[in-house]
């Protein structure tokens, strides 16, 4: 009281002050202090403070909890799959980077790696009067950086991992090379001028695999007793191995920096390179992981945006109050992005912790052997999922915010007077903007960005259409049905707008779920059809000429299942056309490992199993300088059908033309060329053969007289590899499951913020209709068949929808054969009325259950 | 937030406290409409809601305008409040020409100078029976908000029920709290759209009590919307609205 009086009494003192008739026309001039930035934005808070029990902003928070949950996540195990697979990679390189060099390299950039340095080169190892050619490998005590070497005390056994460094005075050999030599573990082996005990067999090795055929035994040695050899001369072939392994981001600035100090002798291979069979996998693993990182985020996107509505169109009458009491737009613009803000960056905090918690304990779960070595999550996840929360956010509700900010005042006086429209090219852009954002951050890769942006827009287009038309279906059927049923299908056409707007969401929501599940049901099964039983598990290299008879008729009668006999002559690719390849090529393809490194070249007549011709004609028969070119390398070296190209053999120079472009599973385990002749061309050069074999698990014992009665052939594991792939396959495929739970979520968010969404206008119907007589049990079965009938149809039109995508992108995206999934007609129906019938009950019970006397007062 | 044209105007003096208009015998007009009309657009051609009227409340006076369900009243209290413009007319409220400013400004114009009350009270649900009637004092930015806010609460006898929110309080004490929340700015105008439109006689006649008992000591001016002759009848002036048309304005 004092202080009004007070106020009064200076306010009628001031007045006395003034001159008369100075203001006659014109009113005394008052205005309080204007209402500072500050205050506009503590008012805010507190609004926000005050409304957090209301329960409005939960449906929003909820959304965006589950949003950037999902997606960080997905984000964080994605992160971390891809590093347990790099791994596996680096496991078979034996690090994450190695450079070959064929001299020793003195200055790097700096780094803070692990690094090992190994030796190679060509000795002759000799026991008696045996003596076969070896590849020795001089290595630190640090070798392998990554993977595993193992020693096994006798031929084909397992062995045991251990250093690959053997005791001084020791080596530690190749089977084959024991067998060629006649010699046994403990034995003596002379390599150059010194003498070295058989300390072991080498059983497996990293970068075994590699595709390095033709190569003669391994020797490990320590690398402080090369000298000892003698071996070494000035001019001898050696080739330095550096190997590095350490943090992704560390390894991959190294690189980056290492490259450009490179000479065309050296060579940089990462860890992805690992092993070529495991590419494939890797790439299908990474862009699983990538779309359905995109989705999760995308349909969180799609709820937020559906309560930032709800949230908005709850708050017209707050924002007229506000606009009548004297706030300009600024300040509820200021007001509400303050609320959002702070929600913002509530839900996405909250959501990375659910994240990072959830990874934790998945991570554990499906890579157990990698999550303990796996580093903490680093600030940059958190900060993109944090960000990309925010973006989706402010993407979702910038147009439900804009069209409060203008209500007009009036509506404090006519409450059924809506906010003026905003500009639809606004909103779309605002929108649109963000989610292509998030999409290009999350897909990185543009045809991902391209196909998904289009589908999508496609999508919304074909979804309106299709719900229109749903619905009048429903209104044929309505009007045969009676009783609740007919109420039912009653309210889901009477709100025409409302139906169609939920049944494109859930549609949506059931639509990239059953993608993903189909995209992944079809990845497996295709992996496994890459991957037969009966796949070859063992390579037979150096087959000499006079040996093919022999070592057919040997696995023959051991009912061995063995690949064609392919004749192999290494060449380097030369020239195209005449002109020297390397000049055919832009700057940056020119050190392609292509180029680089020796082919393995053969001659053949019959197309190989798995090949396909995708341009040109097979050769056959026909005996003319004519080749047949991988479709990956004439892609990288822009061949095409019809050039000439030369290549150099031993001291011979060959040309031929391309008469066809196959392609080849490289995943196959089968024998896979680049470049295959036509016969008659190479038949005059010195070649060995190779070919594939299936040894069954219980005929490993044909193993061991195999190389004893053909010493020269090498003889190629191929299990553990198979395994490894196996093992990769199988964390992907745990992964894939995982998420496809959380993207399962955030369907469900979608569907619960579109059916809140509607509850109020939904309560509003029952509560009148209650109090006509309409007995609550009428209410429920109305309620529950239209929920039903809702989900039914967006059940139907997700298939059909999920279908047409699966044709579309399966085929571009993941190279997987077209086919038609039937029971997914049934699953996706049930599913799509189950769940929107539970949780649309689970939403709207309550309104048939709240005494139609306290809901009128609540409306009024 | 200075007026656009507050260069015609005298300038403040002292402290910011404002000055008060219809004391010591100066008249100032709060608000005048001159062939004020207002058309809506229907189905069937544009519909007269409001046709020329002329109207001047000076500062301190109460006026009622009344007149049948659809007679225009709340149309012409949204108008003179600066709520909603006209088709045709001019309005001059607290010495602005509304038809200069453009709607932020006839908000800043708004802000703690004009106090509401309506039918529905228009309480927010979130807030409590207080924060309610400090919502208007911190979009003022007033320094003693919560100060001003205890008192105007205990001035509508409600002190006991500061926590409450809306919807734990009657019709009639909703109502008062807006009364509370319209005069806690200390404003040079209230306008009130049927404050008892939604309240028993009783209760009814108990707001009308206190609305003119706030207005009498503040000197406020009222401008108040009623079809209750009750009510018309407390106020200094009366305008009748017929079918748009103001037909007279009687002293009480």
């Amino acid at each position: 009281m004092s202080i009004l009086r007070k106020g009064r009494g200076a306010a009628a003192g001031l007045r006395q002050d003034r001159p008369k008739g100075e203001c006659q026309a014109a009113y005394p001039l008052r205005a309080h202090p204007p209402a500072h930035l500050s205050r506009v934005l503590r008012l805010g808070l507190w609004l926000l403070r005050r409304e957090r029990s209301s329960g409005e902003w939960r449906v929003l928070l909820l959304a965006l909890l589950i949003g950037v949950g999902s997606v960080s996540t997905t984000g964080f195990l994605g992160d971390r799959i891809k590093r347990a697979m790099s791994e596996q990679g680096a496991g078979f390189l034996g690090a994450d980077l190695v450079v070959t060099s064929p001299r020793p390299i003195e200055s790097w950039p700096a780094h803070a790696l692990r690094t090992s340095r190994a030796l190679e080169f060509a000795s002759m190892a000799s026991r008696g009067d045996a003596f076969q050619l070896a590849t020795v490998r001089a290595v630190d005590a640090a070798y392998p950086l990554r993977g595993v070497v193992r020693i096994a005390e006798r031929p084909f056994e397992p062995g045991s991992p251990r250093p690959a460094q053997p005791p001084p005075g020791s080596v530690y050999v190749d089977q084959e090379l024991l067998a060629l030599l006649d010699a046994g573990v403990g034995d003596a082996v002379q390599i150059g001028e010194a003498q070295f005990a058989i300390a072991g067999v080498v059983a497996e090795e990293p970068g075994q695999l590699g595709g390095v055929f033709g190569l003669a035994p391994r020797v490990f040695l320590r690398a402080d007793e090369v000298e000892k050899t003698r071996v070494l001369q000035p001019g001898s072939r050696l080739t330095y191995l550096y190997q590095f392994a350490g943090e992704p981001e560390e390894t991959s600035a190294f690189a980056a920096a290492l490259k450009p100090v490179l000479d065309n002798t050296q060579r940089l291979v990462g860890s992805r390179e690992g092993v070529e069979t495991l590419r494939g996998a890797f790439a299908n693993a990474d862009r699983y992981l990538q779309l359905t990182a995109l989705i999760s985020l995308l349909l969180s996107v799609a709820a937020i945006a559906i309560a930032a509505h709800r949230h908005a169109l709850r708050h017209y009458d707050q924002a007229a109050l506000l606009r009548c009491l004297g706030a300009t737009t600024t300040q509820l613009r200021m007001l509400y992005a303050v609320q959002l803000l702070t929600l913002g960056l509530l839900g996405s905090f909250a959501g990375v912790a659910i994240g990072a918690l959830m990874q934790q304990a998945l991570a554990g779960l499906i890579l157990p052997d990698a999550a303990t070595r796996l580093p903490a999550l680093g600030p940059a996840p958190v900060g993109a999922a944090v960000a990309s929360g925010l973006l989706a956010l402010a993407g979702a509700s910038l147009p439900a915010l804009l069209r409060l900010v203008r209500v007009p005042p009036l509506r404090v006086l006519r409450r059924d007077l809506p906010p003026l429209p905003v500009g639809a090219s606004l909103s779309a852009a605002v929108t649109g903007s963000a989610l292509l954002g998030l999409v290009a951050w999350y897909a990185g890769d543009a045809t991902l960005v391209a196909v998904f942006v289009g589908a999508l827009a496609a999508l919304a287009g074909v979804l309106a259409l299709l719900a229109r038309l749903a619905l009048l279906v429903g209104g044929a059927v309505q009007r045969m049905a009676h009783g609740p049923l007919r109420f039912g299908l009653a309210q889901l056409l009477r709100h025409r707008f409302d139906s169609t707007l939920q049944l494109g969401a859930f549609t949506l929501a059931l639509f990239l779920v059953a993608l993903l599940a189909l995209v992944r049901s079809d990845l497996v099964a295709g992996w496994r059809e890459q991957l037969p039983p009966d796949a070859p598990n063992y390579f037979l290299v150096n087959i000499a000429p006079h040996q093919q008879e022999a070592v057919a008729a040997y696995l023959a009668q051991h009912r061995l299942q063995a690949s064609a006999l392919y004749p192999m002559v290494r060449g380097r690719l030369v020239s195209k056309n005449g002109t020297p390849i390397a000049e055919t090529l832009p700057e940056a393809s020119r050190d392609s490992n292509t180029l680089r490194r020796e082919l393995n070249l053969t001659w053949t007549t019959a197309l190989p199993a798995n090949n396909v011709v995708l341009a040109g004609q097979w050769h056959g028969e026909r005996r003319a300088a004519e080749i047949s070119v991988e479709s990956g390398m004439a892609e990288r070296l822009g061949l095409a059908v019809g050039d000439e190209l030369g290549f150099q053999v031993g001291d011979q120079t060959l040309a031929a033309r391309i008469t066809s472009v196959r392609s080849v599973k490289w995943d196959s385990m089968q024998p896979n060329f680049f470049v295959i002749f036509a016969p008659g061309q190479l038949d005059a050069l010195p070649a060995s053969s190779i070919a594939s074999v299936h040894v069954p698990p219980d005929a490993t014992g044909v193993l061991p007289g195999f190389v004893k009665t053909f010493p020269g052939i090498t003889l190629l594991a191929l299990d553990k590899l198979i395994a490894n792939i196996e093992a990769v396959f199988a964390q992907i495929i745990g992964a894939i499951q995982l998420l496809l739970g959380f993207l399962l979520a955030a369907g469900m968010a979608v569907v619960v913020a579109t059916l809140l969404a509607s509850l109020d206008a939904r309560r509003q119907e029952a509560v009148l209709l209650r109090t006509l007589g309409a007995q609550r049990a009428y209410l429920a079965r109305g309620l529950w068949s239209e929920f039903l009938a809702l989900g039914l149809l967006a059940g139907l039109l997700a298939s059909a929808c999920a279908e047409i995508a699966m044709a579309l992108i399966g085929d571009r995206l993941f190279e997987l054969p077209v086919r038609p999934h039937p029971w997914l007609w049934l699953v996706l129906p049930a599913a799509g009325a189950l769940l929107v019938g539970m949780s649309g009950w689970l939403t709207t019970r309550h309104i048939t259950r709240v005494p139609p006397m306290q809901s009128l007062r609540e409306l009024a | 937030m200075t007026p656009p044209d507050s260069a015609q105007f005298p300038p403040r003096q002292g402290d910011s406290d404002p000055l008060r208009a219809g004391i010591r015998g100066e008249s100032y007009a709060a608000v005048v409409a001159r062939g004020l009309s207002q058309r809506v657009p229907t189905a069937d051609g544009s519909l007269a809601i409001l046709s020329e009227v002329e109207l001047a409340v000076q500062a301190g006076e109460t006026l009622a305008i009344t007149g049948a369900s659809g007679s225009g009243k709340s149309t012409l209290l949204g108008l003179l409040a600066g709520l909603d413009q006209p088709s045709a007319g001019e309005i001059v409220l607290l010495g602005e020409r509304l038809g200069e400013l453009d709607e932020d400004a006839r908000a800043r114009l708004r802000a703690g100078r004009i106090g509401f009350v309506f039918q529905s009270f228009q309480l927010l649900p979130a807030l409590s029976a207080l924060e309610n009637i400090l919502l208007p004092l911190e979009l003022t930015g007033r320094a003693d908000a919560r100060e001003r806010a205890a008192h105007w609460l205990d001035r509508v006898g409600l002190a006991a029920r500061a926590g409450h929110t809306p919807r734990q309080l009657s019709g009639g004490e909703q109502q008062r709290v807006a009364i509370a929340r319209a005069f806690a700015t200390d404003p040079e105008i209230v306008f009130a759209d049927e404050p008892t439109g939604n309240l028993d006689a009783d209760t009814g006649a108990r707001i009308i009590e206190l609305l003119f008992e706030l207005n009498a000591s503040a000197g406020t001016t009222l401008i108040l919307v009623t079809h209750d002759d009750a009510l018309a009848g407390r106020c200094q002036r009366r305008l009748h609205l017929v079918a748009g048309r103001a037909h007279e304005a009687v002293p009480a």
